[in-house]
């Protein structure tokens, strides 16, 4: 059994994914103008910032949906994306990486054309290799954990925005993930939607998942939020624990705070 | 002789119905294969069409706007006499009016199967990279049946097209349905009888697919096989809902069965990394 809940506290000397000096840009616009970030084993990351600050970037980059120009993302001792000059390690291929990093999208992104319980068996048999049988069995106790089980003979476009963002969490979850990332989970939802969510993501917290969460929800990051960072024009402005939340140090970070609360 | 001086007579279809059916099968057979290479041929081209190289794109670009700017009748005669025929090749009349029917269709196929793959969303493939998967099995798995599921009603309209377009390989000689109707009526005389019964006979086949592509549709609808109260070509569906009750059950009794382990499971992983390593619990049996 690999990831899941951490036993120890988490040390500052664990990490499970480094990002070094990453760079990006689209044409002429720099949307990531050289951010690093530790992981922590067990830890919860709350990335928050205005829109455009590049905060959606960092996180489609940290699993290789965007390819970093500058810097790299390092995960299980392995290196993806140019890197930095001197430090060189091991390169890795971007599916080894995104088969321990699960990813939850703001639109869902479910698969239309198979069932809920397809939608969550896909990766176990065409990934990992695991019979339909015992695919199926893994693919259901993981619907269930997210409270739809009697939905598995459905289909996403049968269920509400809240049920379809329970079904993607668990098919991320499904491939037993060392990292969780979402990407505003919650933005595309009706805000009577929006708890259901959010109580599937503090569950997984609290039995111990490794969390990135770009996310415009203030309360959930203030609950869950370990280490929470502060992102705006492509750098990290500020980053920090729960303080962050009432006595920021910097300007723009109190700003932005007190706009969206 | 006009229609007045002969009596209508029915019973001269039935008595030359084999005569029919003999038409009727080269019909279904050149339709079927023509329509499958077309197919294939149409996926190819679909896929180069996206090719990341500008010169496949431009090479196909052209063949598609060149192959459907030729009339059929006259790439047919062109394909049989003037190439066939003009250079001695060992070419049957029937493998010609395959070759021109797949060549024209995979144009038009190609356009169509674009489309479908171009109307999946991007986010679809990412979420398939998301899980690991391959660009490949991205594309196979995820984005290929969605855009066939698009394709399925203009792919239809495309193969009753094709059972009307096979009528024009009568002309360099290929004695599918039409030629043997028009040999015959030339024959008795019986010009209304005759093409009454092509007509109907056209006419069947077209609206068989008309149904096969209704079918398609209703085997692909997205519907909770759980939940729906009826459901025509039922079968596959019951059986899909059986298997799916059944999964219900071993799951609810593995939870049932397990409440007390489950809790000693999640102690297990927050406090006593060591301890109790014989019992992790009836829900992590499967692994």
């Amino acid at each position: 059994m690999k990831p899941a809940a951490s036993a120890d506290i988490p040390t500052r000397a664990d990490p499970v994914v480094r990002l070094r000096g990453i760079h990006k840009s689209f044409g002429s616009n720099h949307v990531l103008k050289g951010v690093n970030l530790r992981v922590e084993r067990g830890e919860h990351i709350v990335v928050f910032g205005p829109s455009g600050s590049g905060k959606s970037t960092l996180l489609r980059t940290t699993n290789l949906l965007e390819q970093p120009d500058e810097g790299s993302v390092v995960f299980q001792g392995k290196e993806y994306g140019p890197g930095l000059e001197g430090e060189k390690l091991a390169r890795g291929r971007p599916r080894e990486l995104r088969q321990a990093v699960g990813m939850v999208f703001q639109q869902f992104n479910l698969f239309p054309h198979l069932s809920v319980l397809d939608n969550v068996t896909l990766g176990l048999r065409r990934v990992k290799g695991i019979d339909r049988d015992e695919a199926e069995l893994r693919a259901a106790t993981q619907l269930d954990r997210v409270g739809l089980l009697n939905k598995i003979g459905s289909f996403p476009s049968l269920l509400s925005g809240g049920q379809q963002q329970r079904v993607a969490i668990a098919r991320a979850l499904v491939m037993e993930p060392a990292v969780m990332l979402f990407d505003e989970p919650t933005s595309a939802l009706d805000p009577e939607l929006v708890g259901e969510v959010l109580a599937a993501m503090r569950a997984l917290a609290e039995a111990g998942m490794t969390m990135i969460v770009v996310t415009h929800e203030m309360g959930f990051a203030r609950e869950v939020g370990d280490f929470n960072v502060f992102m705006d024009d492509g750098v990290i402005v500020e980053e920090g624990g729960r303080e962050i939340f009432t006595d920021a140090r910097e300007v723009r970070t109190r700003e932005f705070i007190k706009a969206v609360l | 002789m006009t229609l007045a001086q002969t009596s209508i007579s029915f019973d001269f279809i039935w008595d030359n119905m084999g005569i029919f059916l003999d038409g009727v099968r080269l019909t279904i057979f050149i339709s079927i294969v023509a329509f499958t290479l077309a197919t294939i041929g149409g996926l190819g081209v679909a896929l180069m069409r996206m090719s990341k190289s500008r010169i496949v794109r431009t090479l196909i670009a052209a063949y598609i706007n060149v192959f459907r700017a030729i009339p059929l009748l006259v790439f047919i005669l062109f394909v049989y006499y003037g190439i066939a025929i003009s250079f001695e090749l060992q070419v049957s009349a029937i493998q010609a009016g395959i070759l021109a029917l797949t060549l024209q269709y995979s144009a038009w196929l190609g356009e169509i199967f674009r489309g479908g793959i171009q109307a999946v969303s991007h986010g679809q493939r990412e979420a398939a990279l998301s899980l690991g998967m391959s660009r490949f099995q991205a594309f196979l798995r995820v984005v290929l049946p969605q855009a066939f599921r698009i394709a399925i009603p203009p792919t239809g309209n495309m193969f009753i097209g094709m059972i009307k377009d096979s009528s024009l390989v009568y002309l360099i000689g290929v004695p599918e349905l039409l030629r043997v109707s028009n040999r015959l009526a030339n024959r008795t005389f019986r010009y209304f009888e005759v093409y009454l019964a092509t007509v109907l006979i056209y006419l069947i086949l077209t609206t068989s697919i008309y149904f096969l592509v209704k079918y398609l549709e209703q085997r692909y609808a997205l519907i909770d096989v759980l939940t729906a109260k009826t459901r025509r070509f039922s079968l596959f569906g019951r059986r899909r809902a059986a298997r799916l009750r059944d999964l219900q059950e071993k799951v609810q009794e593995h939870v049932v069965a397990a409440p007390l382990e489950m809790e000693m499971h999640e102690e297990f992983e927050e406090d006593e990394p060591e301890g109790q390593a014989g019992t992790p619990s009836a829900r992590r049996a499967p692994d």
